[in-house]
């Protein structure tokens, strides 16, 4: 789509990182469902004397995340404080690493092959969480804290689209690398929009506009895209654009200017004396970097000419599961088009979605229900209603073949038995008539009768190999 | 260093304080002797010196990601809020 002006975006996302306790303090980081302050400590609450304690998980998962962003870390990294006066912060600053990030610049490879640079990744502490009422606010400080990598883009994307891409190829990227739940739902990944227009062939960036705490690929897009509008109308009369925060409403569908909170931001950064700095050595930094697993960008390279592309992205937002085709991959290359296919089918059935979220069928369980399938022990429809038992805990241990008897579903092939019951069928009146148009020319009610036989058949007779013996019989 | 009246001004909005003019001036007076007293360090060269993180010159000092029962209570640590609701601080509306 060519568009009046150029946009550049840059994003910045604050990833949750999924460690048993706070970055700083001894408590509970995982709050979902539990009472407001009930994961809190006296540091928490930045009670005279307290001193927060670095979480060593924290450092770790940061490093692996570096790895999952082509970055290089940086062995030497510090903690710094970020002075604002809120009531979501008890301590009055936020912990964070502005002057020596512990992840440096890397980059992010989409899915079409063009890659956004990273500048660097911190790790802070989250904020407490305020809700509003007419008078006054509430408090709660459970989110105080929590462990969070600041990771900051270039701006190097240029379109709403893209801004999407980008969000989910990081969103995929961190999910793999297992650094966090990664519940967008939840807020555990959250992404702020920079975006500013300038006239094509100019070299200045024009003036930027940043949206605030998205949390859905979809409202990023959306987000863009109505920016691109206003910023534009704006443009074109000749008028500026204002350097400000905005929030997007889902609802609206459009941004809006958010009231600032003080009159300039002066965050009189220094450095945090109560925690002593990083120095990694190379081997620390070297066993953490290693423990990223494969990402998106090596399962498509793996799996390039065996499933076809746009069913590979629809997968590729599930870990275990490309894990899963790798696996099939290795033992049976034929046949990881058909699962994938079989998986692809149940993604596209929204009632099924949430099956992706429970254990997946083993390996060998996959590679014997295609093998069933490609022997035509199976039709198509009874092989997939076999593929969706077999998520269910009760069949989870069972094969598919034991499955498959059980349910009876295995097809019949063996042409005595099938003529048996093609015989049964003809001979029957109401198929007669069908059976006089046939030999007269009407070879589309061929379809009807196939259809009774598998009627007869339960559903258990081979359509072709039935076709076949009725038009042999009906000559 | 001067510490000029405006300057005391925007510390104390970034404080979000409300100060009287007696306070300010004290305020004023204090800092100025403050700055006054670390402007010697102004007769050193300082250029290429880091700004100091630590003083005792540790490193990677962090714990293990186990959780610990805390043994202030979460009444015990919303008591010390100025008032309380449904488990939670209570404060003047902000936005």
């Amino acid at each position: 789509m060519s568009r009046k002006y150029d946009i550049t975006i840059g994003i910045e996302c604050h990833v949750q990182l999924k460690t048993k306790t706070k970055l700083f303090s001894e408590v509970d980081n995982d709050a979902r469902g539990k009472e407001p302050n009930s994961c809190v400590s006296p540091v928490d609450y930045a009670l005279p004397g307290m001193l927060p304690r670095l979480n060593g998980e924290a450092v770790k998962l940061a490093i692996r995340a570096g790895a999952a962003m082509n970055a290089k870390i940086n062995p030497e990294s510090r903690f710094d404080r970020k002075h604002y006066f809120y009531p979501d912060s008890p301590k009055g600053y936020q912990i964070t690493q502005f002057y020596h990030p512990i992840v440096g610049e890397g980059y992010i490879e989409l899915p079409s092959g063009k890659k956004i640079r990273i500048e660097n990744a911190h790790l802070e502490g989250d904020a407490g969480k305020l809700t509003h009422f007419d008078t006054y606010s509430l408090v709660d400080l459970n989110r105080v804290d929590t462990p969070l990598l600041e990771i900051v883009s270039m701006p190097d994307i240029s379109s709403p689209e893209e801004a999407r891409d980008y969000c989910k190829e990081l969103w995929r990227n961190m999910i793999y690398a297992g650094v966090t739940n990664g519940d967008l739902y939840n807020g555990n990944m959250r992404f702020d929009v920079n975006i500013s227009l300038k006239k094509p062939g100019d070299k200045k960036l024009g003036t930027r506009a940043e949206i605030k705490n998205l949390n859905s690929f979809r409202s990023i897009e959306r987000a863009a895209a109505y920016e691109y509008e206003r910023q534009s109308k704006l443009l074109d009369k000749g008028e500026k654009v204002v350097q400000e925060t905005r929030g997007w409403s889902d609802a609206t569908g459009v941004t809006t200017a958010q009231r600032n909170k003080e009159e300039a931001q002066d965050y009189r950064y220094m450095p945090e004396p109560d925690l002593p700095p990083l120095s990694l050595s190379r081997e620390f930094i070297d066993t953490e970097y290693g423990k990223c697993p494969d990402l998106p960008a090596d399962y498509r390279t793996r799996f390039a000419k065996m499933i076809s592309v746009d069913t590979l992205e629809v997968l590729l937002d599930y870990p275990e599961l490309a894990i899963r085709l790798a696996e099939i991959a290795n033992s049976d290359q034929l046949m990881v088009d058909y699962i994938a296919n079989l998986f692809a089918s149940v993604l596209l059935a929204e009632e099924n979605q949430s099956l992706l979220n429970d254990a997946l069928p083993s390996a060998s369980q996959l590679i014997e229900l295609a093998t069933m399938k490609s022997k035509n022990e199976l039709s198509s429809t009874s092989a997939k209603e076999v593929f969706i038992k077999l998520f269910e805990s009760k069949h989870a241990s069972k094969t598919p073949s034991s499955l498959a008897k059980e349910l009876n579903l295995i097809q019949e092939n063996d042409s005595g038995a099938l003529e048996a019951i093609v015989d049964a069928v003809l001979a029957k009146p109401e198929t007669a008539k069908a059976q006089a148009d046939y030999k007269a020319g009407q070879e589309k009610v061929l379809g009807f009768l196939v259809g009774q036989v598998m009627k007869e058949s339960r559903g258990k007779a081979n359509p072709s190999a039935v076709s076949a013996i009725l038009q042999n019989k009906l000559k | 260093m001067e510490v000029t009246e405006q300057d005391i001004n925007h510390l104390i909005s970034l404080s979000s304080f409300s100060l009287g003019q007696a306070e300010k001036d004290a305020l004023r007076r204090d800092l100025a002797g403050i700055f006054k007293y670390i402007s010697k360090l102004d007769e050193l060269d300082t250029s290429g010196v880091e700004p100091t993180y630590q003083v005792f010159e540790m490193k990677n000092v962090w714990r293990p990601d186990d959780i610990v029962t805390q043994d202030a209570s979460r009444e015990d640590l919303l008591a010390l809020a100025k008032e309380e609701c449904e488990h939670q601080i209570k404060v003047p509306k902000v936005l």
